[in-house]
């Protein structure tokens, strides 16, 4: 890692606590992560349904592309904005050596993170102002819509590299494993479904909130429709998550052993578990809604119902603790390691291997046999729209809720796991904030050997 | 379809009669073997109009399927089937044999780029609800050549005889050893033994050039057979199931053979829209096939095939990565890694997928064709690919940062 051990710059420590400056970038990420999120989805989702408004001469599809459309915009400012005194007033001012040192490892890809924000002011601000006359030429919107969702690819991508690199950093000098490394490509799919999944609970919790207030036949109409489209994508791509979050764990417990410990036995287990309660969630509250709307349209499905009641058997099973103690750990600690008709903690049908994976797997199934079904009910023409009840709606706002707070939770157990380190097994979180002026020549940004360059300590000594 | 005065000037210039000298000999020849009558029946056939560049996959895969057959034929001439002279016989042709190389490069190309047109192919053909009666066999017929084509693959990637080759052949033949009741007699019946050894690699050449092909072969006649005794389907597009009774008498009037096709709904029996097989969709065919060759020979020049070191069992630190399109199953043979669950990973979820995938048209029985009016198959459909997608990413992820 001589990169990492290389100079860092003659900054001077804000005088601010580790922890308070770890909960100011925690809160600001976070909030940030979910608004980019969003823009990611709903740049799929736009050219998506302006193109299928288009060849079925739907209205309907249209005007929700352009709804999409006008909040992806006001969203993009906020998020711009908190991505913005991120990297400017915290990342500089909190975490200067870290943030110097990154940029040196990682100049490349946030160069064209940096390019891709640029296109990314262009798309999405000429559709916003130049909407309705590109309605003349169609294909040219749908075309500017396919760019911003590539380019909003490109930028997660890059992200992802830096963010997987944190977790499971490979060798300085080695480019191609640093940006190719073990965890990048199943974080990358892991983000791209659960973004699009999130776009879709996000729509389907707005639409629910629409449908509580509608006051003509019309507004509940086109809300019954957006929390149909919006939930349908939300349950069939949380669908996958399950064997995407297994994979990537995987990886974890190969490269970055100490960081999977700790979310699957150690501190981050209670958040893990809630995690896991939020899915069951999730599932079931999407498939129950599922049920309960075809059932409104006057149809009785008892494939549906079969559905909703495994899926919350699936979610009991998943959310039993393995142990009544706080963690795996404490339980050990304190000799309670035993099943607890043995006077230990432990509860066997809390294990992972094998009841948590059968009931994620349950999970999976049953999620996929409900869209499919539900979708069924729908192609035959039997959902009209409007016809949902207040308690549908409600549930559509169960998924919404639960989908954010799970988005931010993961992004609090991925960033936490990596603890104590920054930059794993590289980079510790306390040395930023104690940094001491570099006294010995370093190497070169090129791989050259040391100049009159200074270096500081390394970055655990 | 177009009568003769409507037809171009390129396709009057290519149906006209054969004249002068050579219509005497092409009347001897066709008293003799009835060639009008076959031509007629190859050529002069009606297509669907509407969506005909994507039918042009088929007869891409059949065409590379051709070029499989000669440059393997070309290869036979240098290539040696035995343990101590196979890989010499490739580095030869590495070192010394240019014309060779780009062959061999042209073979190994060839399936790389089979594999993906058979696959386009199938999911074409799976979109648009092709596989419906009548033409349930031909769905068969096609997922078998599918099947073979993928067996063609490996044992092809057993043949080099170098590090890649000779483990391939361990933990492929290995696999066989997970089927129930006979799978240890199958491995030692591919094995010739207990152990990878000469005779392995002499059956497993005779797998790949004789018992595959034999196969092979008639399996794409009966293909063929089939789809002209049926009639191209296309897709949704050429169809309208709105149509009224009136309509479809109309269209049922004026079809052309093959159609109507039948046994199916009247909806379904004729093409709104028909084109000629000969030149339109002939020519349409004939731009992807070649513009696919030249894809291939392109590659075969740029990057050629490798050639590892030769395969020594002795190096137990050399990793094993299969051929791309075996990926997804490498995969889920990493992800099941306790010695009880490698059957599911390697026989039973494949073994399970190919029946799934052959029984397609006897699981969806449903006269509709619209892709989102078919949430039944396509919801499970596209999990599946994403499922494979996936693997096959997880794969090439592992394997660069091993």
């Amino acid at each position: 890692m001589s990169l990492l051990a290389a100079a860092g710059p003659q900054l001077s420590p804000v005088g601010i606590s580790t922890g308070a400056a770890t909960l100011l970038v925690g809160v600001v990420m976070l909030l940030h992560v979910q608004f980019a999120a969003f823009q990611q989805g709903g740049a799929i989702l736009v050219p998506l349904t302006d193109f299928l408004g288009m060849v079925r001469k739907d209205e309907r599809q249209s005007r929700f592309a352009h709804g999409l459309l006008k909040t992806m915009a006001v969203v993009f400012a906020f998020g711009t904005a908190l991505a913005v005194f991120a990297v400017m007033v915290l990342f500089t001012g909190l975490w200067g050596h870290f943030w110097v040192k990154l940029l040196r490892v990682m100049f490349w890809p946030l160069v064209i993170e940096a390019g891709a924000f640029v296109t990314e002011v262009a798309a999405i601000y000429t559709l916003y102002a130049l909407w309705d006359r590109l309605a003349a030429v169609r294909p040219l919107r749908i075309g500017l819509g396919i760019v911003l969702a590539i380019d909003e690819f490109v930028q997660m991508l890059m992200i992802n590299v830096v963010a997987s690199y944190m977790l499971t950093p490979r060798p300085a000098f080695n480019v191609p494993l640093i940006l190719f490394n073990p965890t990048l490509v199943p974080l990358e799919i892991h983000r791209l479904v659960g973004n699009l999944a999130f776009t879709g609970a996000l729509i389907a919790l707005v639409a629910g909130v629409r449908f509580l207030r509608a006051r003509t036949p019309e507004e509940r109409s086109h809300a019954d429709w957006m929390g149909h489209f919006g939930l349908v994508i939300a349950i069939a791509l949380t669908a996958l998550q399950p064997l995407i979050g297994w994979e990537y764990l995987k990886e974890l417990q190969l490269h970055a052993y100490a960081s999977w410990y700790d979310m699957m036995m150690g501190g981050l287990s209670v958040a893990f578990l809630f995690q896991i309660f939020l899915l069951g969630l999730i599932f079931t509250a999407g498939i129950f809604f599922m049920w309960r709307r075809v059932h409104a349209a006057g149809i009785r499905s008892p494939i549906l119902g079969i559905c909703a009641l495994l899926s919350l058997a699936a979610w009991i099973l998943a959310a039993i603790p393995y142990t009544v103690g706080f963690t795996y750990e404490s339980a050990v600690a304190a000799s309670a390691n035993a099943p607890i008709w043995q006077g230990g903690t432990i509860i066997p049908f809390g294990a992972m291997i094998p009841w948590k994976i059968t009931a994620l797997v349950a999970m999976t199934f049953v999620s996929i046999t409900a869209v499919t079904v539900y979708l069924k009910q729908n192609s035959l023409g039997h959902l009209r729209w409007g016809e949902a009840r207040r308690g549908q709606a409600m549930l559509l706002v169960t998924v919404g809720v639960s989908v954010s707070l799970i988005m931010a939770l993961m992004g609090y157990i991925r960033e936490n796991g990596r603890g104590p380190f920054l930059i794993t097994g590289h980079m510790l979180i306390n040395q930023q904030q104690n940094f001491q002026a570099p006294t010995a020549p370093g190497p070169a940004l090129n791989g050259a050997p040391p100049s009159s360059v200074g270096t500081g300590p390394g970055p655990q000594g | 379809m177009a009568d003769e005065s409507t037809r171009s000037p390129l396709a009057q210039r290519l149906t006209r009669p054969v004249r002068g000298p050579m219509a005497a000999l092409y009347r001897w020849m066709d008293s003799r073997l009835g060639l009008a009558d076959l031509i007629n029946k190859g050529l002069y056939e009606a297509t669907p109009r509407r969506g005909a560049w994507a039918y042009t996959l088929g007869s891409a895969t059949l065409v590379i399927i051709a070029l499989q057959i000669v440059t393997g034929m070309f290869l036979l001439w240098t290539y040696v089937p035995s343990v101590t002279e196979a890989w010499d016989s490739l580095n030869f042709i590495a070192r010394h044999d240019e014309f060779a190389a780009i062959v061999r490069g042209m073979h190994l190309w060839g399936a790389y780029i089979l594999f993906v047109v058979v696959g386009l192919h199938m999911v074409r053909t799976f979109v648009s609800g092709s596989y419906k009666r009548p033409r349930e066999l031909n769905w068969i017929t096609g997922v078998i050549l599918f099947l073979l084509v993928l067996g063609l693959g490996i044992t092809g990637a057993m043949l080099p005889w170098d590090q890649a080759a000779y483990w391939t052949t361990v933990v492929v033949t290995n696999i066989l050893h997970y089927i129930p009741v006979i799978g240890h007699w199958a491995r030692e019946v591919w094995r010739g033994g207990n152990q990878v050894g000469p005779v392995t690699l002499t059956r497993s050449f005779a797998i790949h050039i004789w018992l595959l092909p034999a196969l092979l072969i008639p399996m794409i006649v009966a293909h063929l057979y089939l789809l002209r005794r049926h009639g191209e389907f296309g897709s949704w597009v050429n169809y309208d199931p709105d149509a009224t009774e009136e309509e479809l008498a109309e269209r049922m009037r004026h079809a052309e053979p093959p159609y109507p096709a039948k046994p199916t709904e009247p909806a379904y029996a004729v093409p709104a829209d028909l084109d000629e097989f000969f030149p339109s969709q002939t020519a349409k065919d004939g731009v992807v096939s070649f513009i696919l060759v030249l894809i291939i020979f392109i590659m075969a020049i740029a990057v050629g095939s490798p050639l590892e070191a030769p395969a020594n069992p002795a190096i137990l630190n050399y990793v094993p990565a299969p051929e791309w399109f075996f990926l997804p199953l490498d995969q889920l043979l990493v992800q099941f890694p306790q010695s009880w669950m490698i059957p599911v990973g390697v026989f039973i979820i494949p073994g399970l997928a190919s029946m799934i995938l052959m029984a397609v048209p006897f699981l969806d029985r449903s006269p509709e064709r619209r892709p989102w009016k078919r949430p039944e198959l396509m919801v499970p459909a596209g999990f599946a690919v994403f499922f494979l997608l996936f693997e096959t990413m997880l794969a090439v992820n592992r394997l660069f940062n091993l």
